[in-house]
C-alpha cells in the first residue's frame, strides 16, 4: 500500500497530468470526428478506433503514465527512496504498475468510453471499457519494463509503439501477437462485433476474451523481467 | 568498481563500527560511491561488502538497517516533509506512529511537515532525508555531506544529532569536505583518495603515522630572530621562517624538538610567549595525504 499511495502521490506532478488528460481530450475529439465522417457511423468509428484510439491516444497516454511511475523516478535519483527499504522488489514493481494502471483506468479508459458514445457507437461501450483497461494495463507494464531495463526509456518505448508496434506490427503477425496495440484492438474487434468490431479482426491474432488473456500474459512476462531486473539496476540518479 | 574505463575504488579495505566514522576525500575521491556500495545502492563489479554480515545489495532484509542520506537534491517534490518521512516509515513497517513526528522535530522540520519538499531549500532537503533516514531506526547511518546548505545552528543541531546516535552504538558514516567539521563530527576518520584507502585511524594517529614528513610548530616570541639563529644550528630542525614576532619551524623529530626548545629559547634569551603546532588539524593531514 506504501509503494501505491506514493506512486499516486508523488509520481504524477502536475505537468504530467496535463500530459494525461490531453490526449484524454483528443480521444473525445476523434469521437466526434466520427460524427462529420461522410460514410456509416460504425464503418468511420472502426477506422478511428484502429488509428486513433489505439493506434494513438492509449500508447502516449500510458507511456506518459507508465515512464511517470518508475523511470522518471529513476531518472530524478528519488527511486533510491523506494529501492532502499526491505520492501521485495516484487512489491515494487507490481505496486508501481497498479498505481500506474489505477490513473489509466480513470483517464484513458473513461476518455475511450466517452469517445465510444460521443462517436454515437454505445453498444461497444463495454467492449472499449474492456479493451481500453486491459491495454493500458499491459502497456503501463511494457513501460514499466523499459524503465528498469533502458536508460533512455521513452525513446525506448516510442520505439517500440511507433516501429515495433505500428510499423512493424502492421506487417508481422508475430508482432502483432505480443503487441498491447494489436491485442487491445483485438479485445474490441471480438467483444463487439454488432458494433462494426467485424472491421477490426486480424487474422491469426486472437481476439475477445482470449486476447484479455494474451494481453494479461503480457503484463505477467513484463512484471516479472521489472522485478528481476530490479535486483540488478543501478538505481541512482542522473549523476552518476 | 568502475563505471566505464573509469575506476572509482579499488583496493580499498577498511571496516566501520559503532560510533560516528568520518569519510575523507577530495572530489571525484569515490567517497559517494563508497557509501552507495556499503548501503547496497551500487553492486560491486568485483569484491565484497558486508553489512551486519551480509550482502546489501542482494540481502534485502539488510535494508532494515541501513539507512542512507544522499547527497544529492533528489527528493520526490510533490511530496511534503511529513509524508515522505511517513513514506519511509510505512515502507520499512515502521509501528510507532509518533516517530515521524519526532523526527521532524529532531531536524526542526515541525513547522514546515506540510511544505512541500520540492519548494525547500538545500538544508531543509538534507534535513527532510535525514528525518527520512531516522525514521527507519537504522542501525548502520550513512550521510553524504549531510551539512550540506545547513546554516551555523542547524550544523551544531545536527552534529550533536549524529555523536547522540553513536553514542547510542549505531553506526554513523558522515563524509564532508569540510574538514574542521568532520574533526568534530568523528574522532575516527577514513581517507580516500583517488578510489584507494589513504589512511584510517584517529586523525591524531594517522598524523603520527606520517612520520617521515615534517611537522610544523609555530612560536611566538619577541626575539624571534635570535631564536631563529639558534635553531637552525640544531640537527632536528629542518627549516626557519621568521615573520615579525613568530616562526615556523619545521622538524622531522617533533618530540625531539619539543625538548630542545625551551633551551634554546633560554640560550637566545627568547621569551616564550605561544608555541603551537599548526599541522595537527585534519586539513593538514588530508593535505598531506594528498600530496
Amino acid at each position: 500500500m506504501a509503494v501505491l499511495g506514493y506512486t499516486l502521490r508523488a509520481c504524477l506532478p502536475a505537468r504530467r497530468w496535463w500530459g494525461v488528460l490531453l490526449p484524454c481530450l483528443g480521444a473525445v475529439l476523434f469521437g466526434w470526428l466520427t460524427t462529420v465522417a461522410d460514410t456509416t457511423t460504425q464503418r468511420a468509428f472502426a477506422f478511428v478506433a484502429e488509428q486513433g484510439l489505439f493506434g494513438l491516444v492509449m500508447p502516449l497516454t500510458c507511456l506518459v503514465i507508465g515512464d511517470a511511475v518508475l523511470a522518471a523516478d529513476r531518472r530524478a535519483g528519488t527511486f533510491a527512496f523506494t529501492w532502499l527499504s526491505p520492501v521485495s522488489f516484487a512489491t515494487i514493481v507490481v505496486g508501481r504498475w497498479l498505481g500506474g494502471w489505477i490513473v489509466a483506468l480513470v483517464t484513458v479508459v473513461p476518455a475511450l468510453v466517452l469517445a465510444t458514445v460521443v462517436a454515437g457507437v454505445p453498444e461497444g461501450l463495454v467492449a472499449m471499457a474492456v479493451a481500453a483497461g486491459a491495454g493500458s494495463a499491459a502497456y503501463i507494464a511494457l513501460f514499466v519494463m523499459l524503465g528498469v531495463t533502458t536508460r533512455r526509456s521513452a525513446v525506448w518505448a516510442l520505439a517500440v509503439v511507433f516501429l515495433g508496434e505500428r510499423l512493424l506490427g502492421e506487417a508481422l503477425s508475430g508482432i502483432a501477437q505480443v503487441s498491447p496495440m494489436w491485442e487491445a484492438q483485438q479485445v474490441y474487434a471480438g467483444l463487439a462485433d454488432d458494433a462494426g468490431g467485424w472491421r477490426l479482426v486480424r487474422d491469426g491474432t486472437p481476439q475477445g476474451w482470449a486476447a484479455v488473456a494474451r494481453l494479461t500474459t503480457i503484463v505477467i512476462v513484463t512484471l516479472a523481467v521489472s522485478t528481476w531486473r530490479l535486483g540488478h539496476l543501478r538505481p541512482t540518479g542522473g549523476d552518476e | 568498481m568502475w563505471f566505464g574505463h573509469k575506476v572509482a575504488l579499488t583496493e580499498l579495505s577498511c571496516s566501520f563500527g559503532p560510533g560516528v566514522t568520518g569519510l575523507l576525500g577530495p572530489n571525484g575521491a569515490g567517497k559517494t560511491t563508497l557509501m552507495r556500495a556499503i548501503t547496497g545502492l551500487l553492486p560491486l563489479n568485483d569484491g565484497i561488502v558486508r553489512v551486519l554480515g551480509r550482502d546489501p545489495h542482494r540481502d534485502r532484509d539488510v535494508q532494515r538497517a541501513v539507512a542512507l542520506v544522499p547527497e544529492d537534491e533528489a527528493v520526490p517534490p510533490a511530496l511534503t516533509a511529513r509524508r515522505l518521512v511517513r513514506y519511509t516509515a510505512a515502507l520499512h513497517r515502521v509501528d510507532d506512529a509518533t516517530l515521524p513526528e519526532r523526527c521532524l522535530a529532531a531536524v526542526g522540520l515541525t513547522d514546515v511537515a506540510d511544505r512541500k519538499v520540492g519548494g525547500f531549500s538545500k538544508g531543509m532537503r538534507q534535513r527532510a532525508k535525514i528525518a527520512a533516514a531516522l525514521v527507519t531506526r537504522p542501525q548502520v547511518l550513512v550521510l553524504d555531506e549531510p551539512l550540506n546548505g545547513a546554516d551555523p545552528v542547524q550544523r551544531v543541531a545536527l552534529i550533536d544529532l549524529f555523536h547522540a546516535l553513536g553514542d547510542q552504538g549505531h553506526t554513523v558514516i558522515v563524509s564532508s569536505h569540510v574538514l574542521h567539521e568532520v574533526e568534530r563530527l568523528a574522532s575516527r576518520q577514513i581517507v580516500v583518495i583517488r578510489g584507494r584507502l589513504a589512511a584510517a585511524g584517529e586523525h591524531h594517529a594517522i598524523r603520527d603515522g606520517l612520520a617521515e614528513r615534517p611537522r610544523s610548530v609555530m612560536v611566538r616570541t619577541p626575539q624571534a630572530r635570535a631564536l631563529a639563529a639558534r635553531l637552525v644550528g640544531l640537527d632536528v630542525v629542518r627549516g626557519v621562517t621568521v615573520d615579525g614576532h613568530s616562526l615556523v619551524v619545521s622538524s622531522l623529530r617533533a618530540g625531539e624538538l619539543a625538548e630542545l626548545l625551551p633551551r634554546a629559547a633560554r640560550d637566545a634569551g627568547a621569551r616564550l610567549v605561544e608555541v603551537r603546532p599548526l599541522d595537527d588539524s585534519l586539513e593538514s593531514v588530508f593535505r598531506e595525504l594528498l600530496q
